[in-house]
């Protein structure tokens, strides 16, 4: 559960207007299903389902999806290394999947952002870039699997095997990505609800990627391997009206069990969700009276230290972002960090939270 | 009956003085707006294209062909920072709307802040979404100008991080033009603002001849116990009303003459700065007060100005009017800069204007005295009150006659001299372009190798490009490139401006180079300075053997043998300007056909290049011609019915002469010969004010704005039209006159009327 959407963005490259619509939530997530067009867009339930490897690709009814991975990686000498990719698709008007406009006429149909960023050393860098659908140079298709934005790229090379090269600035990086594992569904039948409701999202990820390959950054080639985390998401209406934000959590434990939870804040109010995915079995989605979230410490305003507990798992972790400041600063400002776990069980992960500060 | 009833009652009585008014008003506001509108739009489209756009590069195709949507997907999925820039005629080929694509302009964002810093520069008009550019383009297909796509590339985009196919190439709306192109626009700015002066003069002048009729209303008035200062405020606000009723139509009428006049406009725009028009909406506001202010200080001036000083000022007005004149002859003549020749006509029309009526008044009243003839004499005294009375639309006439004769003499001396330009430079009778992507050299060596061509024929190769130049220590700037080889007879016959001796022979030796007067202006070197000129990275150090005319467009030219461009350098353009002589026309074409393997050849004849180019500098002067037709017509309407006003005003008095014992023919000549007398006396007047500007267009204004001069030249034909236009207003007076006498209408009369008072 991640996203930076475009809309407000768009209103305000193109109307050159910086109002934030009050009750669209943060990056205007929580905007209705309903259009004044003829074509509506989608909104996914519970009853919706996933379609493998179709969903893969993009989803053009619905107003926002991303392709989403974070790792957390080794360098040679054993230092960590954290590193984010993420593309995302807004939609400006919703359409067949089928009706593909002609790139002459520079539709702007949807427009396309692509993050990347790299933490190392107490250090974040991170770059965006952006682009119109429909033109040729950012876009997804999910067979053969591929998402780009300029030579920003994610591609299938093998059964079960991507590759990931992104060339920013003062960064960048090539990866392989091994899928060891098949996609976890969220929610139920991949239906990940935000709140009591119907507002949720189309979720699924991929939990067991081994990544390798090799991390430049300000001119230093770094050999990296470790694992990743890999989300697809895709909605219309993704957080509910007054929703201003949320805290969301990928963990990879060393007892080979993995965990996602997330909670969205509301005034006064919480929605809090996840998943455990035990090392054998099957996932478990988890509600409020399953999943506790707290703040420990706050680092500048925001929640740096974080207790995480599952007590019908047993779970009670302690997770901490590295010392740093890891807010990726494009058009919406958010904090993307490497956490590391300790407590009942150990391990690594990756901790997003949005609308702080 | 209200007291604003009883003011109007006035123009219940003398419609056609309201319907004047108000025609003036309108017809001013409606011309004057219209340029106003043009210049701005033109204005806004110089300063947002060099703002824009200076500096960037595009990247190209390296096969010529125009690049596409395609084009840009390959170059950003290589990783380049490039963004689209969609060139669209507006609906009707008004003006240029630019789609852009915020999106792809995100990446520049550190460099130089034109696209990055939140797409401050390219939001509004012109700019729009590029797909809107993109409707455009499709639902307004049959524009004569194509929607032109161009990718922009960042700064940090460098030649050797292109893919293969693709090229590095500026991007540049023109050549350096320098203040050229605002200098255009000032040139119709003073046009617009000559013509709110001479609305203004008559504007005042028909109102202050209704104030003098309605003096006796007034008195009345005032005697029926209505103070002075509350008429006032009804006349002011009468005004008001007038104004707002014609101001505004007369804006909207602006605003459609200014749509009728942009297409040529824009042709004029691009043909002469490269500068496109882009599209813009019109304001109102600013005008429309401008307009209203016009109005009511021209009319309401005395309400302004304490009398006693006017009349101080009258006293010295021969003082003051040769004052203004020597200042401004002298400012004219030595004015650095466009705005001081403008200042410096401002002056002289303004002595003009002060010396005219009094010098029409003072020989008139001189002649009547030394006359022996009683009907003479007082012909002479009445003409001489005629020029006081009518001061302004006479003054008014003398600008419009002299600023029509200079126009006129600048066109037609333009078109004579373009004419006669334009046979040197298209000695040749065919011109043949290279095909993209075939071999010039190849054809030269055919051609070269065809012994009819040589008996009675001659050709030669014309490569056009860029390239910079510099004199000893100055910063290099980019020029034109013209090269010739081999240097044939076909240029034989241009006039240079100032040349060396064999300056051709010079050039086809390789020794020297010939650079085009604008640049010989720009950089201030003649004959025999030496000019470093960098082509495509090689540098040649060469002296100036002759200079050429090279009219129509701003940009600096240098002319060089082709034998010194280096094997590399990317011509923009290339063709060959032949005459067959012997070798008949189907045998070159179908030769040149082979050897370059295509199947059909754009030869353009002589003709053809012509009647182009003529279209071109017709459309350069459109906007001109209608300005000084449009309001040589104002003038003289308004001439034409200020005169009736005032013989209407002095009818009682001229009836006194058939009293006198004239019939009604003598007294209906008598009223020729003075209206006449009057509009003559103005016509000759102008000529010199005329013959005066036309040298400022010509040698001062013209160089400062366009970059090349002009050889003066006078047509007194012309005059003679004038004149007899002139003489046609005052026989039209006359006539209109002697109409109103057979009307006999009768009319209180007073002591005041029958004694002439107005003397």
């Amino acid at each position: 559960m991640r996203a930076i959407a475009l809309v407000p963005f768009l209103v305000l490259v193109l109307a050159g207007c910086s109002r934030e619509p009050e009750q669209a939530g943060f990056a205007g997530l929580a905007e209705g299903v309903s259009d004044s067009g003829q074509l509506s867009y989608l909104q996914p339930g519970p009853e919706t389902g996933l379609v493998f490897p179709a969903d893969l690709g993009p989803h053009p009814r619905h107003r926002i999806e991303w392709w989403y991975l974070t790792a957390n990686l080794k360098t040679e000498a054993g230092e960590p290394l954290g590193l984010q990719w993420t593309q995302f698709r807004q939609a400006l008007k919703p359409r067949e999947p089928d009706s593909i406009p002609e790139p002459e006429a520079w539709p702007l149909e949807a427009a396309w952002m692509a993050h990347a960023a790299v933490s190392w050393r107490g250090e974040h860098v991170f770059a965006e870039r952006l682009a119109r659908g429909d033109v040729g140079n950012a876009g997804a298709r999910a067979q053969p699997f591929g998402v780009w934005l300029d030579h920003w790229r994610l591609d299938a090379v093998a059964e079960d095997q991507w590759r990931l090269n992104v060339q920013a600035g003062n960064f960048g990086y090539d990866l392989t990505l091994t899928l060891n594992d098949q996609p976890v569904a969220h929610g139920i039948n991949g239906f990940s609800a935000k709140s009591d409701s119907g507002q949720g999202s189309m979720y699924f990820s991929y939990v067991h990627i081994e990544i390798r390959g090799t991390v430049m950054i300000h001119g230093q080639a770094l050999e990296v391997q470790g694992r990743g985390w890999f989300d697809r998401e895709w909605s219309s209406q993704f957080l509910k009206t007054g929703q201003q934000g949320w805290d969301w959590f990928a963990l990879h434990l060393n007892s080979g069990d993995k965990l996602m939870a997330f909670r969205l804040r509301e005034d006064g109010n919480l929605y809090v969700s996840g998943t455990w995915i035990p090392a054998s079995g099957q996932p478990q989605p988890l509600d409020s009276g399953q999943l506790a979230m707290s703040v420990i410490e706050q680092r500048d305003g925001v929640p740096v230290r974080w207790r995480i507990e599952v007590p019908e798992q047993g779970v009670s972790l302690t997770l901490s972002a590295p010392p740093g400041d890891y807010m990726n600063k494009g058009l919406y400002p958010y904090w993307e960090s490497p956490v590391e776990v300790s407590g009942s069980h150990t391990g690594q992960g990756y901790m997003e939270l949005t609308g702080y500060r | 009956m209200t007291l604003f009833a009883a003011l109007f009652s006035h123009y219940r009585r003398h419609p056609l003085q309201l319907v004047a008014l108000a025609l003036m008003i309108l017809v001013a506001t409606t011309l004057w707006s219209g340029v106003r509108q043009l210049t701005e739009q033109a204005r806004t489209s110089l300063t947002q294209s060099e703002q824009v756009i200076a500096g960037r590069q595009q990247v190209v195709r390296e096969d010529g062909v125009a690049v596409t949507v395609g084009d840009f997907a390959t170059l950003r999925r290589a990783g380049l920072c490039v963004m689209p820039w969609l060139e669209v005629p507006r609906d009707g080929d008004v003006g240029l709307v630019i789609g852009v694509d915020p999106l792809s302009a995100a990446c520049f964002g550190d460099e130089g802040n034109v696209f990055g810093d939140a797409g401050y520069r390219i939001e509004g008009e012109p700019f729009v979404d590029i797909s809107e550019a993109a409707r455009l383009a499709r639902e307004f297909p049959g524009t004569e100008r194509a929607p032109t796509l161009v990718l922009i590339a960042a700064g940090a985009v460098k030649a050797e991080t292109l893919p293969a196919g693709y090229r590095l190439s500026a991007f540049s709306k023109g050549p350096d033009t320098g203040e050229l192109g605002e200098s255009f626009l000032l040139n119709l700015d003073a046009l617009g603002v000559l013509v709110l002066l001479i609305t203004a003069l008559l504007l005042r002048s028909v109102y202050r001849l209704g104030i003098v009729q309605r003096r006796d209303s007034f008195a009345l008035l005032h005697r029926f116990g209505v103070p002075p200062a509350q008429i006032d405020r009804w006349l002011v606000l009468e005004l008001l009303v007038l104004a707002v009723l014609c101001v505004v139509p007369g804006l909207w009428l602006g605003s459609w003459l200014a749509g009728l006049l942009g297409q040529g406009f824009g042709r004029s725009l691009q043909g002469l700065f490269d500068a496109p028009l882009y599209a813009t909406s019109g304001q109102w506001l600013a005008p429309a007060l401008t307009m209203m202010a016009v109005v009511l200080a021209a009319c309401l001036a005395d309400f302004l100005v304490p009398r006693t000083r006017l009349v101080v000022a009258r006293r010295g007005q021969g003082k003051l009017a040769g004052g203004l004149l020597l200042a401004g002859l002298a400012l004219a003549l030595l004015g650095p800069s466009l705005i001081w020749v403008f200042a410096a006509v401002a002056i002289v029309f303004a002595g003009a204007g002060l010396l005219t009526p009094a010098l029409i008044s003072r020989v008139a009243d001189r002649a009547g005295v030394a006359s022996p003839d009683p009907l003479r004499r007082w012909r002479y005294r009445e003409l001489a009150v005629m020029a006081r009375q009518l001061a302004l639309p006479v003054v008014a006439l003398q600008f419009t006659l002299a600023m029509v004769l200079a126009i006129q003499a600048l066109v037609t001396t333009f078109e004579d001299t373009f004419d006669r330009w334009l046979g040197q430079r298209l000695e040749a009778e065919l011109y043949v372009p290279v095909p993209e992507g075939r071999s010039a050299d190849a054809a030269a060596r055919w051609l070269t190798s065809q012994p009819e061509l040589q008996t009675g024929g001659a050709w030669h190769r014309v490569v056009r490009g860029r390239g910079s130049v510099s004199m000893s220590g100055t910063a290099p700037a980019p020029v034109d490139l013209f090269a010739l080889s081999p240097v044939s007879s076909l240029v034989d016959g241009w006039d240079l401006l100032a040349s060396a001796d064999d300056p051709w022979g010079i050039l086809a030796r390789e020794e020297g180079v010939l650079v085009n007067e604008q640049l010989a202006r720009r950089l201030g070197v003649g004959v025999g300075d030496r000019l470093e000129l960098d082509v495509a990275g090689a540098w040649l150090d060469l002296p100036i053997a002759g200079v050429y005319a090279d009219y129509g467009r701003p940009a600096g030219e240098v002319l060089i043998s082709a034998g010194l461009l280096p094997a590399h350098f990317q011509a923009a353009f290339e063709s060959f300007s032949i005459t067959p002589g012997a070798l008949s026309r189907a045998e070159l074409i179908s030769g040149l056909e082979a050897v370059w393997q295509v199947s059909e050849l754009a030869v353009r004849d002589n003709e053809e290049i012509r009647s182009l180019a003529t279209g071109v500098f017709d459309q350069t002067f459109l906007l001109t011609r209608a300005i000084t037709v449009l309001t040589l017509a104002l003038a003289a309407l308004a001439l034409l019915i200020m005169g009736w006003v005032f013989f209407t005003g002095r009818a009682w008095y001229f009836r006194l002469l058939a009293a006198w014992g004239l019939s009604r023919r003598e007294v209906a000549a008598q009223l020729t010969r003075l209206s006449v007398g009057l509009t003559a006396s103005v016509a000759l007047l102008a000529l010199p004010l005329g013959i005066w500007l036309t040298w400022v267009l010509v040698h001062r204004i013209n160089p400062l704005a366009f970059g090349w001069s002009l050889p003066m030249a006078v047509y007194p034909g012309f005059w003679v039209e004038l004149i007899g236009l002139s003489l046609l207003i005052g026989l039209g007076i006359a006539l209109l006159m002697g109409r109103q006498l057979r009307a006999a209408t009768v009319l209180p009369v007073s002591a005041n009327s029958l004694a002439g008072g107005e003397r």
